[in-house]
């Protein structure tokens, strides 16, 4: 029997990494992509997610050595505090290509398949600032949140061929991605949490193999740990 | 282990929560009101049954004391899944009716959670699980009170998670879409068509092409249970195969 094969992207840390340890140990073999070598997983390739022939390139050679891709986590992401008026194009290009296009270019490379084989499931990283906003940080948002359309959109699309889209909006979560000094580790906020504390990535990642794994009859939902931050 | 205390264990969708609790390790306590006999599913998951009528504080206070003595144990984990269902247009449902529905499914929702609240409180954790509905978010003709009531358990969630997450309790909701149990003679007979017609027009408006089965519903009420997930609360988890996609 050939193992089931997860894509994850932005692998290297965090919330990606740690949905590789837990796929992992649920018996899946994993790829990783990213900028940084993904060492917790079973395969890692050194790619630009906003880059579409990087990552259809990647994947394609992926699916060769491992075998069709059945779930692909999209993780990959960077954050800044940058209020609005300072926000130049240069960033918020950025900040949609490796957000919006990191999950596009996954999905164009990897959904042709699943549908051809009438299964699949795809996990895309969005964030609560993405459903409640945000103070200094309106590009962010504005990525996390066209991923959340773009979630919806392709889980009407591909629910015919039995291809299940799904998203993960976790709250500010104790991951490299806050800086030590970031407002959103300041106890005088994390207080404000009705669960007390920042989410943990391995939290994200239950979150994330519950979708593909037991979550069969949602698609097109978000689903949100994040400490209470939005309810 | 805690003792999970599954209300409207009689139905279908009751039955496949607590056979997937049992599954996961937890010792089972099946609600439903008394007539609906849930003493043989009781013997047969290693749980105890458990009677009363939700809708009466005083029933459920009695019932959930009742629990900790037969088993020796404290109910950590809540899923309030009885509810009522009876349709008829907005303008002829008889008012006590309308009423009885808001009663049984959110009055009774309250009362189990207030019932559990103290044990849960006690032992520093717990994890409530409530039952709501698509249709408490999207509303449905003929089925004011229903809505309602499951619209009210959905801000009831919200509140609760906001409440006492600070105590260690995680409060979520399920919101199933149309799930495959005798719930759907109820909705045929109402639109005066057949069962199979009725599955075919809800398998119609849903993306994934089919209706819910019992235990896909109960496979996401398990995860919501789940201890390891403290940093998951207050939310609504909408099982119903792409209908409302993540909306509210």
């Amino acid at each position: 029997m050939r193992e089931r094969v997860a894509l994850v992207t932005g692998a290297a840390s965090g919330i990606g990494a740690a949905m590789v340890r837990e796929l992992a140990g649920r018996g899946w073999t994993t790829a990783g992509l990213d900028l940084a070598p993904a060492e917790d997983a079973h395969h890692s390739v050194g790619v630009d997610v906003a880059d579409p022939a990087q990552v259809s390139a990647s994947i394609r050679r992926i699916e060769r050595e491992l075998g069709p891709i059945e779930a692909a986590l999209c993780a990959a992401g960077h954050y800044a505090l940058v209020p609005v008026s300072d926000i130049d194009w240069g960033e918020w290009r950025r900040m949609l290509r490796v957000h919006l296009g990191g999950v596009v270019n996954v999905c164009k490379a990897v959904a042709p398949g699943m549908v051809v084989r009438g299964e699949g499931s795809i996990v895309a990283v969005t964030s609560d600032l993405a459903i409640g906003g945000g103070h200094a940080e309106a590009h962010y948002a504005a990525a996390k949140g066209a991923v959340i359309g773009l979630v919806r959109s392709l889980a009407v699309e591909l629910a015919p061929a039995g291809v299940r889209v799904n998203g993960l909006a976790p709250g500010p979560t104790d991951t490299p991605l806050l800086s030590a000094n970031s407002p959103w580790r300041r106890p005088s906020y994390v207080q404000t949490l009705p669960a007390g504390r920042l989410t943990a990535p391995e939290e994200v990642a239950l979150a994330a193999a519950f979708l593909v794994e037991d979550a069969t009859f949602c698609t097109g939902e978000i689903l949100s740990p994040n400490a209470g931050a939005v309810i | 282990m805690p003792v999970a205390l599954v209300t409207g264990a009689a139905g279908a969708l009751g039955t496949a929560i607590a056979r997937r609790l049992t599954g996961d390790g937890h010792q089972v306590a099946l609600n439903d009101r008394p007539g609906r006999d849930v003493s043989a599913l009781a013997a047969e998951l290693g749980g105890v049954a458990a009677p009363a009528d939700v809708s009466d504080p005083a029933a459920v206070e009695a019932m959930v004391g009742d629990v900790e003595r037969q088993t020796g144990g404290y109910i950590g984990i809540l899923v309030a899944g009885a509810a009522r269902l009876t349709v008829a247009p907005f303008a002829e449902h008889d008012l006590d009716d309308w009423w009885r529905i808001i009663d049984v499914n959110l009055g009774g929702t309250f009362a189990c959670a207030q019932a559990v609240l103290p044990g849960m409180v006690e032992r520093g954790g717990g994890r409530m699980v409530l039952i709501s509905s698509e249709w408490g978010l999207i509303g449905w003709p003929d089925a004011t009170a229903y809505c309602a009531s499951k619209a009210g358990v959905i801000a009831l969630t919200k509140s609760l998670g906001r409440e006492l997450g600070p105590l260690g309790i995680a409060v979520n909701a399920v919101a199933p879409g149309a799930v495959d149990t005798p719930l759907l003679e109820v909705d045929a007979a109402a639109a005066g068509v057949s069962v199979a017609r009725i599955r075919s027009q809800y398998v119609g408006r849903t993306p994934l092409g089919r209706i819910a089965s019992p235990e896909e519903v109960a496979e996401s009420v398990a995860f919501l249970a789940d201890a390891r997930l403290p940093t998951l609360l207050g939310q609504v988890l909408h099982v119903n195969g792409g209908t409302t996609r993540a909306r509210a």
